[in-house]
Order: structure tokens, then sequence, then C-alpha cells
């Protein structure tokens, strides 16, 4: 019973088959056909989808399945080539034809516009049509596919694509012509995107639509990536149009001759390909066309768009037009990872505008210092530089202009950098070189530098916030950071230093303090010991001045006129001697105190020999102030009082005034001989005594400016002041300014001397560690153990080689290569 | 243009004029009911309502019962197995093949 129901329900499904076979192939295949038919034109929305797979599937049970897709081909092909064929070309005007080779966008647009748009229209709607079509096509034959496609053929949609390609696309645009479609299409295309390069508005979602039927049709059946129509056909040929037009496009920009258009143009086109890409091309595209219009537009041009003359690069740096620095930079920046161009142009300005700036500097003062000296030929002493106060204050006053004009430099161009160069590590490192380079260059620098220091750390800060006083110190330090010679400026750091300390002409200690520790961050430890300990000495000497002062309220001496004494009492070694001892090691004798100031100085060097033993006093009379209350009778008979302060020598020759009887007058000899102040000094302080208009306390004969030995003087009771406190500053002491010809070379002869120090230092340290070591080694380690303080120059570390074989500190190991070993 | 694509359920009819509502989602475990409903060209699409022309009430009920018998245990493991008459089985195996399931 069971096998008998098994068999019964078994033929069941045959009838199935049997019934299929009493319709022969041509029979479904007519039906089958028709309906493709009416899919093609679009009539499909009666036929039932059912219906139709199930004729499809009868004819693949009946193992027609290949029979079946050659005829669907057959029939698509047929409709492609009598219908769908003769849409298109109809479409094709015959000026379309024409205009096809003619490459010029301008010639004839509009007409061969309205053409293309016409053209591509049709195209775009057959290519949907027939893309719809072929899904309909495909999903009633899936049955079909099933059986076929997984062999030999391709899915029939595969199929009907191609047929589309090779009826539609490569068929002649006019019976036996050789341009096909296909040809016409592209440059249609590409002649749209000329039109939309040159400003026109084309019609995008049309030439969009286009592309995706050249992206979704594939050279072979496989269908793989690189096959596709858009690769193989189109995008060759918009590529080299593009590179073609952006050749043109960069001449014609470069014609224009316009830095700033330029880069504005070529920065609106980059954004004008990526969008094009984007919404009308494909994205694949995208880089090639970029990298093609980086190589064309921007790498062959920007050397010449830097440079061009009056708006290049130079001109926007002068004129901090950021907006067009940043379109330089960017473009730049796409063709070159270093932006050599670019940093080339910016190095040169910098170090041109640095050159303009050291020029500057240099030519004023020369120019009235010139003019002065014609003066004094005339009227002063042939002693020149000694008495050139007011070129010397300009030459000062310039150096700081100097310092204030790299930093206004350095602003602008930290500015543009943040700005335009967006912050960008290698900028800013070429940047810095340059500015180093520049700086460099004037040979003055740490001179100036200092002297900028100076001028702030005594004036410039005064009434300013902390901060401001940071900002300032800062942009001082940003400076020393590119000064070379580290050591030159430690120099004359500490020679201006010690001025402001003795002087008290420093307006905060804190401010000096803080100037100290960001030289320390910057420079290192080693650099700021020597500047710490004259702070260090300054704070003892005034613990030392008020113990003194407890010591004589003890000793309480009775005859002794209370005379106030602040000391200071320096370490020799660490303040720069140059400024207290005499010149050239000319043993100076000390000069003669007179009688209430020698007892005071005993009174003190037995207080401090008595605490220190062992210690050797030293004092410099040159570096000190007094306070004197002087009495001046009028020739009416009035007394007035004025209270001057005056330099220590200035007081000691006013104290002369003391010994002498009223009226009686002392030759300059006289002066030197009973002081024993040195002629330098000595001219110094009776000029300001007796020239300067405003503290003329003693009268010279004969009236003129200059100093001279024959000259006499007597004491001016007629001084006349608005003050009662009257401040006498000794020319040409009191301030810091630019050393003279003759002081700067005793600083760099002094400089050597150390450097030959520290190198020698240096080698026998490297040495001492290293055992031997050849030549061309401990030059770089000696450079480099250098480096931080000043770039010595390599005769040098030479020639201090050579000086320490000759004292056996060295010895020569082997000659090839030159190698040396140290002698413990 | 009664219930279109986006209704949710459509309606599969047999040879002789038996009807089953079933969800959409269902119906397209089979890739012919999938293609035949997701587009609007042929009036399967348009109207949700799919005749079998082939296929008797008693196999489309099965068909039907399979297609729920899915959805209800998609992702699922250890799955009670479905009963199907052995009389179905031929016709339905020629079923499945037509459909692609």
């Amino acid at each position: 019973m069971a096998a008998m129901r098994a068999r019964h329900k078994i033929r069941a499904p045959r009838r199935g088959v049997s019934h299929a076979n009493t319709e022969d192939f041509d029979s479904i295949w007519t039906v089958l056909s028709s309906s493709l038919t009416e899919i093609n034109t679009k009539n499909a929305s009666t036929l039932a989808f059912e219906e139709i797979y199930r004729h499809a599937y009868k004819i693949v049970l009946m193992m027609r399945a290949p029979d079946l897709y050659e005829q669907v081909k057959q029939l698509e092909q047929d409709w492609l080539k009598t219908n769908v064929r003769t849409l298109v070309t109809d479409s094709i005007s015959s000026s379309l034809v024409r205009a096809q080779k003619s490459t010029d966008a301008q010639d004839q647009s509009s007409e061969r516009r309205e053409a293309g748009e016409k053209f591509l229209t049709v195209l775009k709607d057959a290519w949907e049509d027939h893309q719809l079509g072929m899904g309909m096509v495909t999903d009633v034959l899936m049955y079909m596919d099933r059986m076929v496609a997984s062999r030999t053929h391709p899915p029939i949609y595969v199929a009907c694509m191609a047929l589309f390609r090779d009826h539609i696309l490569r068929a002649p645009v006019r019976a036996g012509s050789a341009l096909t479609v296909m040809d016409l299409l592209e440059s249609t295309i590409l002649f749209m995107i000329q039109l939309e390069r040159s400003g026109h508005i084309i019609e995008r979602p049309l030439i969009r639509h286009c592309i995706q039927m050249l992206e979704g049709l594939y050279e072979t059946a496989t269908e793989e990536e690189s096959s596709k129509l858009y690769l193989t056909e189109f995008e060759p040929a918009f590529l080299e149009t593009s590179k073609e037009f952006y050749q043109a496009e960069g001449q014609r920009l470069l014609e224009i001759g316009d830095a700033a258009t330029f880069c504005r143009l070529a920065t609106q086109r980059i954004t004008e390909e990526e969008e094009r890409c984007r919404y009308m091309l494909s994205a694949t595209t995208e880089p090639k066309v970029l990298e093609l219009l980086d190589e064309q537009l921007i790498r062959s041009n920007i050397d010449e768009v830097v440079n061009l003359k009056g708006t290049g690069v130079r001109r926007m740096l002068d004129h901090d037009q950021l907006e067009g620095l940043r379109n330089v930079y960017m473009l730049n920046k796409r063709v070159d990872k270093k932006k050599q161009a670019l940093t080339n142009m910016v190095n040169k300005r910098i170090v041109e505008m640095g050159k303009e700036i050291n020029a500057s500097s240099i030519l004023l003062p020369q120019a009235p210092g010139q003019s002065a000296d014609k003066d004094g030929e005339k009227e002063k002493k042939p002693e020149k530089g000694k008495d050139k106060e007011k070129p010397q204050n300009q030459q000062t006053v310039s150096a700081i202009r100097w310092v204030d004009d790299i930093l206004g430099l350095k602003r602008k161009f930290d500015n543009i950098w943040e700005n335009a160069f967006a912050s960008d590590q290698g900028m800013q490192g070429s940047i810095g070189a340059s500015f180093a380079n520049f700086i460099n260059m004037n040979v003055r620098n740490s001179e100036y530098l200092s002297l900028f220091f100076d001028e702030n750390l005594k004036k410039g800060i005064k009434g300013k916030t902390e901060s401001e006083v940071d900002v300032l110190l800062d942009n001082g330090i940003t400076l020393l950071r590119y000064i070379k010679d580290k050591d030159l400026f430690e120099t004359y750091y500490k020679k201006h230093l010690s001025r402001r300390l003795l002087m008290k002409r420093s307006v905060s200690m804190d401010a000096e303090r803080q100037m100290i520790s960001k030289m320390k961050l910057e420079v290192g430890n080693q650099f700021t010991q020597r500047i710490e300990s004259m702070f260090k000495d300054m704070t003892i000497s005034e613990d030392l001045t008020t113990s003194y002062k407890e010591h004589i309220a003890r000793s309480g001496d009775p005859d002794q006129k209370p005379v106030d004494l602040e000391i200071n009492v320096l370490t020799s070694t660490m303040w720069p001697m140059e400024i207290m001892a005499s010149k050239e090691g000319m043993v100076q004798l000390p000069c003669i105190f007179p009688r209430e100031i020698d007892t005071l100085k005993q009174s003190f060097e037995r207080f401090y020999l008595d605490k220190h033993s062992g210690r050797k006093l030293s004092w410099q009379a040159s570096m000190g102030t007094g306070d004197l209350r002087a009495t001046f009778v009028r020739s009416n008979g009035k007394v007035q009082r004025y209270e001057l302060n005056v330099s220590t020598y200035a007081m000691v020759i006013l104290l002369l005034f003391n010994d002498i009887p009223d009226g009686e007058a002392l030759t300059y000899v006289e002066i030197k001989s009973r002081t024993r102040i040195q002629d330098h000094d000595l001219t110094r302080n009776l000029q300001s005594l007796a020239v300067a208009p405003k503290t003329r306390v003693l009268k010279k004969d004969p009236m003129s400016k200059d100093v001279k030995p024959t000259d006499r003087f007597l004491f001016n009771h007629d001084f006349q002041s608005p003050f009662v406190k009257v401040r006498i500053g000794v020319v040409s002491g009191g301030a810091n300014k630019v050393e003279n010809q003759d002081q700067r070379k005793v600083t760099e002869k002094k400089m050597n001397d150390e450097r030959n120090g520290t190198i020698e230092a240096a080698i026998v340290r490297i040495m001492k560690q290293r055992k031997t070591l050849t030549h061309s080694q401990l030059m770089t380690e000696t450079l480099s153990q250098l480096s931080a303080r000043f770039v010595p120059d390599v005769n040098m570390i030479k020639r201090r080689i050579e000086s320490l074989i000759d004292r056996e500190y060295l010895e020569r190991v082997s000659e090839e290569p030159p190698t040396y070993g140290y002698v413990a | 243009m009664a219930p279109s694509t986006d209704s949710e359920f459509v309606t599969i009819v047999s040879n002789d004029g038996f009807e089953f509502i079933i969800p959409r989602s269902a119906a397209c475990v089979s890739e012919t009911f999938r293609l035949m409903l997701s587009s609007t060209n042929f009036p399967e699409g348009r109207t949700g309502r799919c005749v079998l022309e082939d296929y008797s009430g008693v196999v489309v009920e099965k068909i039907c019962e399979y297609f729920c018998y899915n959805e209800k245990h998609k992702d699922q493991v250890n799955v009670p197995d479905m009963d199907i008459p052995p009389e179905l089985c031929l016709e339905l195996l020629m079923a499945a093949d037509f459909l692609n399931t």
C-alpha cells in the first residue's frame, strides 16, 4: 500500500514535465520573445512575471537552455541594432560630428553644446532603458541564468551589456564613418568639461549619468574593476585633455603676472577638480587628476610664481598678505614636502630684511659720528673715542633699535608662520635658521642684545606689568638663541650687569633674577653661574655694610666724622674686571684719598680682614659714588647749600678744594699729582664737573669744551640748580654704551684668550676620557662641546692642539690618519 | 493599484484558486518571489499578488508553511523538523527548484 502510494505520488510531478513536453520549444519561444519585445518597448506592465518565468523555466527543463540564451541574445542584438542605434545616431547632428575635431572650447560653443546635450540625453535615455529592460529580462530569466551562466557563458545581463557596448557605443556614427558613438561621447563630455572649466554652467547630472554608463560597462565579460570602459577609454582621454588644459592654464596665469592671483586661481582649480570628480566623474579619478594638476599647474610653475617680481612671495611678505601666502604655502605643500621654493624665498627675504636692519644700525650712527669727528678736529682734542659721547649715545640707541627691529621682524614672521604656513615645523626651522644667519652677520650682535637688556632693565620696564616684562625678556631670549657666540654675549652682559648693580641702576631686582633664570633655561647652568655669583656678592655686601655700620656704632669713635659707607665686596674672578682694573696690565697706583676717606677705608679694611683673613681688598674708586654737602657762598654773601651726588673720583677732586683757600685755582697737573687719578678718569670727571652746563661746580680757565693739561680749575660759587640734591654723572662712564673701536678690540682680544682656554679645557677633557682619538673625531667632539657657547674657528682649535702637544699634554700617536694620544 | 510594494503582506494564489497571505519577508526567502515582488515593472510587484499557475493549493499551502517556518526559525539552531507528507515531497522538490528557495 505504501509502495503504491509512493509510486502514485512520484508520478505526479512527471505529469507536469510531460505536460510541458506537449508544447514545443518554438511555440514557447514565440510567446516569450513577444514578451521580451514588450519589455524592450517598455510595455511590460501587463506581463505577469510568473508567466514569463514559467515559460523560460519550461524551456530550460527541456534542456534547451543554451538555445534560449542564444535566442535572447539575438533578440536583444536585433533590437539594439535596428531600433536603439538609429535613435542614437539620429540624435547626432552633423555639426556635432564636425565639431568633434575642434578642441577650442569657445568655438561655436553654444551650438555644439546644444547638439551635445541632445545627443547625451538620447544616449543616456537609451542606456537607462536598456539597463532597465535588461534588469527585467535577467529577473525573469533567472532560472536560465542559473543553468547556463555558471558554465562557459556570462550571465545574460552581462552579455546584453556587452551587446550595448558593441552595437551602440562602438557603432559608427554614420554608415561608413570611422567615428564611433563612443568617440563622440568622449569628445562631447570632454567638451562639456572644458566649458565648465572656462566658467560656463553645464548640466552636471547628464554628464554624471553618461559617466555612470561608462562605469557600468566593461571591456571583458568577466567584469574586472580595471576593465571598466570608464577606466580604459574615458579616463585616459580626460587626463590627457586636463594635462593640456593645465599646461596652458599655467602659462596663462603666469602671464597675468600676479602671484596672488595665480595662487588664488590655482587653489580654486583644485577645489573645482575635486568637486568635478566627486559630482560628475568618478572618485577614482580624483587623485589622478589632482596629481596631474599639481604637476602641470603647480610644480612646473611654483618657482616662477614665488619669484615673480613685484607680486611674488617677496611682496606678500612685505605687505603681510597672509591670504596669498597661505595659498602659496598650500600649493607648494602639495607638490613638495619640504616646500623648497617658498622656504628659499622666505629665507632670502628674511636675510635681506635682516641685512637692512644690520646696515641701518651701522649706517645711522656713522653719519652723525663722522660729522662729530669733523667738529672734533676743529675744536676738540685729537683724542677721539673718549669723548664722543653723542655719537656713542646714538649708537646705543641704534643698537637698541636694532634689537627692536629684529624683534619686530620676528613677530612679523611668527605671525605669518602661524597664520599662513599652518605652523609648519620645517618652515619654523628654516625661518629660525635665517634669523640666526643674519643676526650673526652683525658682529656686534651680542653687544647690541646685551645693551637691549640693559636698557630695558634700567628704564624700559618701568611701569610695565609683570607679564609684559616677561614677554619682553622672552623676546630678547629668543634672539639670544640665534646668537652663535654666546660667550661674547655673556661677557657683555656681565659688564652691563655689573654697572647696573654697582650703580644701582636696575629698576627691579626681580626682573634681573627672572632674566637670569630664563637665560639658564635657554643656555644652561654654566652660562649663568658667574652672573649668579655676582648677585650673591651683592647680597653678601649688603650684609657686610650693615654689620660694618654696627661695628662702627659699637666702637663709637667720637672724633671721626660720621661718614656713611656702603660697600660692595666683589669676587674678582666673577666680575668683569676690565671695567675696574687698569688697562693692559699697567699697575695703577691707587688714587690718593683725602684724609677722611682714607681713615674710613682703613677702618673698613681692618674690619673686613678681621672677619676674613687672607684676603686682599683692592679699592675700585672708579666704580663708586659719594654724597657731598657743598656750601656755595654767593657774591652777595648769601649761602646756598646743595647735596651733590658724584662719583668717587669727583668727590676726591672736590674735596681737594676744601684744602685750598677760597678763590685759588688748581691746575690739571696739580690735581693729577695730588690725587693720582689716571688721565682717562680725571679728564672725564673734570669734564662733568666743569664743562657740563648744568652741573658746573668748578670753573675752568680757559672756558672750552675740552680739558687740557694746562687748564686751571676753581670752585664755582655761582653754581645754580633748581634742586637741592644734584646728581652729577660722569661723562660717558655711567651708562652702558656701544663700545668704540678700541674698546671693542680689547674685548675681542679678551674673548679670544678666554676662548683659547675654553678650547684647551674641552680638548683635554675629551682626550682624558678617550685616551686616543683621530684628528677629525677630536675636532667634531670639540666643536659639539663648544657649540653651546660659541662657534669656534677650526684653525683656532688646531692651534690649541699644537700648543697642547708642545706642552706635552697630548702626543701624536700616528700620522695616517692623524691620531692623538693623551699624556697622563 | 491595490496594496503595493510597501505592504507587509503578499498574496500567493494557487492554480485552483486558493489564496495564501503571508508576510512579504517570508515570501522573499524564495529568490523567484523576491525578484517577482521587488520590481514595480511587473504586476506582481505592484499588486503583491502572485499566481502560481503550475501548483495546486495543497502544494502552495505547504510552500507557504515552509516560508513561515523558515522565517520563524531564522538564525536558530536545534529547530524542530518540519512535517512534510511523503506524497508531496517530489512535487515540493520541483517547486523548490522553480522558486529557487
